[in-house]
């Protein structure tokens, strides 16, 4: 059994898991590639980063020094840049249909310009390609997102593949 | 006789692009997945992403290998920025796993500020097993010339 019909073994229809609003659903068949999302907002605030450096144990000077920061390249603290990689993932689930961010296989991602706290980003995403996977039944979608900042400077961006399965197998 | 400024016996507080040694394997202590690990980053992304009970986050253990990346025998790397990584998901992992990182610097390229360092990591599991991989590109700062 694969990992995708484990999920729906156990929780059912996932359309109906909570805060998914999925208009294309959750299936292979129902990936358009084209389609575009934009997804709700989101501002990065210091509680943000102190949590986010509790729990991945990443205390780097970048993140948790104010005073350090005062004198380097971007002058203050900047959010991690895997918080906003995490981030963008959540925001991405409230702006795109259930298919186009399941599990993921594979990730390529730039970070091209700081969070800064305060910041308040939303991702914009792309459906760029459909082919088939390793095992029979299987797909994979690509997805190409770009994370925005509140000036519409891209701060990440980056390509992401989420294993599928077919509604007809 | 005189003293020697520096004694070669205390290591550097810091490591600069100069002194990072290339194909040195280094690996991190093991961190359990636990359900709080789960519910701290559903949390924090508001990631609802499918999956069944027990499956952590696709990125968890990413994050996770960031902290632990710390947590190795050689002083802390003066990053001053995380550029890019690539990165495959090759076993799902699961509350109660227990993970580490293992990683290889395989490429240095100097720059005017700073040098590029390109690192292979890997996530493996209890039995040894890898998880997630890839590489990610740090810029980091070299010694101050004064």
């Amino acid at each position: 059994m694969s990992r995708i019909s484990q999920v729906y073994a156990t929780s059912g229809d996932v359309l109906s898991l909570p805060f998914v609003s999925s208009p294309d659903g959750a299936f292979f068949e129902d990936v358009k590639v084209g389609r575009e999302y934009t997804s709700p907002g989101r501002t990065v605030t210091e509680t943000d980063v102190v949590l986010f450096a509790g729990l991945s144990g990443d205390y780097n000077v970048l993140h948790t020094d104010a005073e350090h920061m005062k004198g380097s390249l971007f002058g203050e603290r900047i959010a991690h840049g895997l918080l906003g990689l995490a981030i963008q993932q959540g925001l991405a689930s409230r702006g795109e249909p259930t298919a186009a961010h399941a599990l993921l296989a594979a990730l390529k991602w730039k970070f091209k310009g700081p969070i800064r706290l305060g910041d308040t980003i939303h991702v914009r995403s792309r459906i760029v390609g459909l082919k088939e996977g390793v095992k029979p039944g299987q797909q994979l979608v690509t997805v190409e997102r770009q994370v925005m900042n509140q000036r519409g400077e891209v701060v990440q961006e980056g390509e992401s593949e989420h294993v599928l399965e077919s509604r007809t197998p | 006789m005189s003293s020697p400024r520096v004694n070669p016996s205390v290591a550097p507080s810091q490591l600069y692009f100069e002194d990072v040694e290339l194909n040195v394997s280094l690996e991190t202590p093991g961190m359990t997945l636990t359900a709080a690990h789960v519910t701290l980053f559903i949390g924090m992304t508001q990631d609802v992403s499918p999956r069944d009970n027990g499956l952590v986050p696709d990125l968890l253990p990413l994050c996770l290998s960031s902290g632990l990346g710390w947590r190795v025998p050689r002083p802390p790397l003066v990053v001053l920025a995380f550029m890019g990584f690539e990165w495959r998901f090759l076993l799902p992992l699961r509350v109660g796993d227990t993970i580490r990182s293992i990683s290889v610097t395989n490429t240095k390229r100097s720059l005017r500020e700073g040098g590029v360092v390109i690192e292979e990591r890997r996530i493996v599991n209890q039995r040894g097993e890898t998880a997630q991989a890839g590489k990610l590109t740090l810029l980091v700062a070299k010694r101050p010339t004064s």
